[in-house]
């Protein structure tokens, strides 16, 4: 007779990336979880390895702006500004306000469309996607006024060393004030909706709680930072560019969970619009800001320079050295995303499965849904992959096969 | 609780015109100032290769121009940029660095298709042929 049963416990290795459309970046979540709770995350990288930093050095000072634009789509004005700014430091060159009140405008409409792209894919992963293409409708407004500003949707292409690359005229300046008030009234509206619909709320109020001592101890930078309660801005710190005059608010929250998170995102969007409305109503007209490309430095002195940034997903640096060749030394590129995401593999444990896209998302990379799951048979230390859709027929298909889902 | 009102907005969006644009069928609307399709005028080309040099994207040849077009007297290598649409990724870094403002811009942005894309044709029919 058999009087005692032991069960052991298998353990699921649900892998969430690299790939998946809703990906911004290929990152892979390797995530255990016991049952529906997540014990332990790993984070892997370097799905997307393009070798930038080496590329630069192989590259003019000149080239590598546009180069450097590509590192990021969503965020290449404030990677440009940076590695600019850098360039500016080495040559001892300084923009005229003009210039630096376009770049802030421009970096600025960048934040507000990149907060609003966060806070849609958010709304999508809560399954909430009428909300998902109401907001991502509302911020084809934003990518109109960049390109009104700047010449294309995306790639701004924007900064030079010096200045920038095109002078804004008054009757586009009145266009683009025109509609970031519209893109205002609609970002209050959404604020609201993520405030107070059950939907939203439900699935992101007191999910991936972090703790203002975890989040000065861990590095996180950015919203995430902010709304655990940690007081970071490099805007304020720093007053680059016109920041000086266009003094942001900081937007700090103390809840330290995924909704205080999104809600930051939806403050500082609320923020970006003031700073981009007054300073498109106070533009300095202290001459061209466009730089004559023709006639800036060729030969860069030996020299380094550190410039910081305070991009939408927190502080971006650079570090350029300069030896007096044609092309620079070193080019480092320190983004915010990267400590965010490799160091929060805490953040995700005790909460459950469907938590998991919520919380990376909350971080702003926004990798979602799972797509296979590795099955680890404990007792012989096999390991299948099986598709999801196989493994959705149910518990009967595996029964004979001696594995058993738990 | 009031609750914002979501339903209006999700009613108006069912009974109205889809927001999406049918892309090839309907021409999204663009800025005159967009960085579209652009191409040397040879008029004003001197052939100096600047923009081959400075183009980040590597995507301007300095090619011959064929000998049944008359090419200007400060052209004296009988050289054009011909810029590979497909590699380019539209900076104008060629744009403002020329010296001669030989660049002509447009806001034409559909390029896309299986066949190679160059601004060869564009560029040739700035100039004339040697009668």
């Amino acid at each position: 007779m058999v009087d005692k049963v032991v069960e052991l416990p298998v353990t699921i290795e649900i892998p969430v990336g690299p790939q998946h459309p809703a990906l911004h970046e290929p990152v892979l979540l390797k995530a255990y979880v016991d049952g529906e709770t997540v014990v332990k995350v790993e984070v892997n990288t370097g799905y997307n390895h393009r070798g930038i930093e080496k590329l630069c050095e192989q590259n003019t000072f000149y080239k590598d702006i546009f180069i450097i634009g590509r590192v990021c789509g969503i965020c290449n004005t404030v990677h440009t500004d940076v590695y600019v700014r850098a360039l500016e430091q080495i040559l001892g060159l300084e923009p005229n306000r003009r210039a630096k009140y376009l770049r802030v405008v421009a970096m600025e409409l960048e934040r507000i469309h990149s907060h609003m792209l966060i806070n849609a894919v958010m709304a999508e992963v809560v399954g909430f996607d009428t909300l998902f293409m109401s907001i991502m409708l509302d911020r084809e407004k934003v990518m109109k006024a960049k390109e009104i500003l700047t010449g294309a949707r995306v790639m701004a292409d924007y900064m030079m060393v010096g200045g920038v690359r095109r002078d804004l005229s008054d009757a586009d300046a009145g266009r683009i004030a025109k509609l970031v008030e519209q893109v205002r009234e609609r970002l209050t509206y959404y604020k609201r909706v993520f405030e107070e619909d059950t939907t939203i709320t439900k699935r992101l109020i007191g999910v991936g709680v972090l703790k203002r001592v975890d989040a000065v101890r861990h590095t996180l930078l950015g919203p995430v930072a902010r709304g655990s309660g940690v007081r970071i801005d490099a805007r304020v710190s720093d007053r680059y560019d016109a920041y000086d005059e266009l003094q942001p608010e900081v937007v700090v929250r103390g809840e330290g969970d995924s909704w205080a998170r999104m809600m930051v995102r939806w403050d500082e969007a609320l923020v970006s619009a003031e700073i981009v409305l007054s300073a498109l109503s106070k533009l300095p007209r202290d001459g061209s800001p466009v730089p004559d490309e023709r006639k800036l430095p060729r030969k860069f002195p030996p020299g380094e320079a550190y410039t910081r940034v305070e991009a939408p997903r927190g502080e971006l640096t650079y570090y350029v050295m300069s030896d007096g060749k044609a092309n620079p030394y070193r080019v480092k590129i320190r983004t915010p995303s990267f400590t965010n995401i490799v160091n929060s593999a805490f953040l995700y444990e005790g909460y459950t499965i469907a938590d998991l896209p919520v919380i990376l998302a909350s971080l702003d990379p926004c990798i979602s849904c799972m797509e296979r799951a590795v099955i680890t048979d404990l007792r012989t230390g096999e390991r299948r992959t099986v598709p999801f859709t196989q493994l959705s027929r149910g518990d009967k298909a595996w029964r004979g096969r001696g594995f058993y889902l738990l | 609780m009031a609750r914002p009102r979501l339903l209006p907005a999700v009613v108006r969006s069912l009974l109205g015109r889809p927001s999406t644009v049918q892309y090839p069928y309907v021409k999204t609307e663009v800025e005159a100032a967009y960085r579209g399709r652009h191409y040397a005028d040879l008029k004003k080309c001197t052939g100096c290769s600047l923009c081959a040099i400075e183009c980040p994207a590597d995507a301007i040849a300095m090619t011959q121009i064929p000998a049944h077009l008359e090419a200007p007297k400060s052209n004296p290598r009988r050289v054009y940029p011909k810029i590979d649409y497909g590699r380019c990724v539209f900076c104008y870094r060629c744009v403002t660095v020329c010296p001669f403002d030989a660049y002509v811009t447009t806001n034409f942005y559909g390029m896309a298709g299986p066949r190679e894309n160059t601004s060869e044709q564009l560029s040739l029919g700035t100039l004339e042929r040697v009668v």
